[in-house]
């Protein structure tokens, strides 16, 4: 549905997204990861045509955004990071307005307008003045606006932002349900959004596509991050040795207090292993767990690398100077 | 055609939801009141000569060219600066509607607040035909000069609100090319040269005003104003594609 093909965009000197390429097929939830800054919106606006790229294409439905920007963009809801709405419309007005100009025909008119504010749950709002609506119903009302045309693919930047935790939860499983019949790509950087929402995840830092994959993909491909949390009564360096001798232990740190943390290879599961080594030596074993990485580890292992790279820096020239 | 039908209407919605086009109104209507008081009293005064009135209330003092520079930037500052600043311009401009289109609807709805303005006025056309015989060829003539130079006028507002994003500095530039526009023809009174003076002398707004309330129509008046709206409103358009994504 959504082909991006070795997209960059240079800003005065430096690129915000360079050299990205992927693949969203038909019905798939994409969800879009990355710190503050990597380039997320950007690309959001490079798809949605309000950007231009510098280099690379992108295809819509078979489309390129470069030539027939208008009906890529008759294709595409897309929902801004800043939800901007006209604050003197009342709801219904704004409705009304985004599906007359998104081409929605006069007949149907009603019925969808009727529609979308059901789903995104402003139908109680409908005669209110969009200025005086709270945070949470302004980001629906913006939602609503982008998906009134039933648009193949839906764009939506960050839009559970600013929502309070049962908003979110309901959000949340609108963007499921709208999955089902829509392409959806989404912008965030709240990690568990990811894990219940999204199909596959892209995660992009400093304009490059780091990762990609499903959640659990991303996780397993993420070698000797399984650990093995383990604590003894016993003789540290004692342990420390039978626990590396383990077959499948990649390595074993030691925490002071009779408490370790193993490396696992490839998934493997020691905790049968270490438990009869401490029945055999007559240990006491006080903790045994076995912890997979997280999204947030994968997140956080492929995101951290430039920012400590770039807080080094300025300290290396000081010490030029 | 539906779509800058509701890009009109929900900029004329815009315009009767904030305060700032009652303000202009009433001052519009106080000022105008004002003028029209003077002129009459001014002509019932025996000693000076009769002339019609509503020739002199359309463009025959400094009055008019006076509220045209000022009101003209007030209403168009906000068209698209303000959708800029907002990032509404965003969602226009990925929704399947082309930049000419979003310029378009502007500036119409400009024109239609604009020539709701000078509704008022027709009153004053009332009130003198109630006391004396009016010829309504120069007030047609004089009507139809007040909307050709307010489309040029109203251009240069919408192209100058497309290049930034903050409302009073959109007025400002408005009122500075609005400025040059309409004073560059009357350097045709200190030009020497047939030729300079000729081309100026062709886009005086002011003689082109006169001519106007006189009840004459000249093409080549009509011309010189719609052609320079229609530039104005291409650069218009221009700027915006360019701004795209800013």
């Amino acid at each position: 549905m959504i082909e991006v093909e070795g997209l960059t965009k240079r800003f005065v000197d430096k690129d915000a997204v360079a050299n990205v390429s992927f693949f969203v097929p038909e019905g798939e939830v994409l969800g879009f990861l990355g710190p503050n800054g990597a380039g997320k919106t950007t690309t959001m606006r490079m798809i949605t045509g309000f950007l231009p790229p510098t280099s690379g294409t992108i295809k819509v439905a078979g489309l390129e955004v470069a030539h027939d920007s208008l009906a890529v963009r008759a294709r595409i809801g897309y929902l801004p990071e800043n939800v901007a709405l006209y604050p003197e419309m009342r709801v219904e007005e704004y409705l009304r307005f985004r599906a007359a100009v998104e081409g929605v025909g006069r007949a149907e008119m009603r019925a969808r307008v009727d529609e979308a504010a059901d789903r995104c749950m402003v139908a109680d709002v409908r005669r209110q003045v969009i200025g005086t609506l709270s945070k949470g119903y302004r980001q629906r009302v913006g939602l609503a606006g982008a998906l009134i045309h039933r648009p193949p693919v839906l764009i939506l930047d960050e839009p559970t932002v600013g929502l309070d935790p049962r908003q979110i939860v309901k959000i949340r499983e609108l963007i499921t349900e709208l999955g089902r019949e829509h392409t959806v790509i989404l912008s965030t950087h709240i990690l568990p959004e990811v894990e219940q929402v999204c199909r596959r995840v892209l995660i992009i830092d400093g304009g490059k596509l780091v990762a990609d994959g499903t959640p659990a993909q991303l996780r397993s491909g993420f070698s000797g991050a399984a650990q093995l949390a383990v604590q003894f009564e016993a003789p540290e360096a004692e342990a420390q040795a039978a626990l590396a001798k383990l077959s499948g232990a990649a390595g074993v740190r030691s925490e002071g207090g009779g408490r370790f943390r193993v490396a696992v290879e490839g998934g493997a599961d020691l905790r049968r292993e270490v438990f009869s080594l401490a029945v055999a030596k007559g240990w006491v074993l006080l903790e045994l767990v076995q912890t997979t990485p997280s999204l947030e580890d994968v997140f956080l292992r492929l995101t951290t690398h430039d920012a400590a790279a770039e807080a080094e820096a300025p300290v290396a020239e000081v010490a030029n100077a | 055609m539906r779509k800058l039908f509701a890009l009109v209407e929900r900029e004329l919605l815009a315009y009767f939801s904030s305060p700032l086009a009652y303000v202009v109104l009433t001052a519009f209507l106080f000022i105008n009141g004002y003028v029209f008081y003077l002129i009459v009293a001014f002509l019932n005064d025996p000693r000076t000569q009769a002339m019609a009135p509503l020739k002199l209330l359309f463009g025959g003092t400094i009055f008019f060219w006076l509220y045209l520079l000022f009101v003209v930037p007030v209403i168009t500052m906000r068209l698209l600066a303000e959708e800029r600043r907002t990032g509404t311009l965003e969602v226009l401009l990925t929704s399947p509607v082309s930049e000419g289109q979003v310029v378009a609807g502007k500036f119409i709805a400009a024109f239609v607040f604009y020539l709701f303005l000078w509704l008022p006025t027709c009153v004053y056309v009332w009130i003198l035909a109630g006391h004396a015989t009016i010829d309504f060829g120069p007030v047609w003539a004089g009507y139809l000069g007040i909307a050709v130079l307010g489309l040029l006028f109203l251009s240069v507002g919408t192209f100058t609100s497309a290049l930034v994003r903050n409302q009073i500095i959109a007025a400002i530039l408005a009122f500075a090319v609005l400025v040059v526009v309409f004073s560059i023809g009357l350097v045709e009174n200190i030009a020497t040269g047939a030729a300079l003076k000729g081309a100026l002398g062709y886009m005086n707004l002011w003689n082109h005003m006169d001519d106007f309330a006189k009840g004459i129509v000249d093409t080549r008046h009509l011309v010189y104003s719609l052609s320079l709206t229609g530039l104005f409103l291409f650069l218009a358009t221009k700027a915006l594609e360019a701004s795209k994504g800013r």
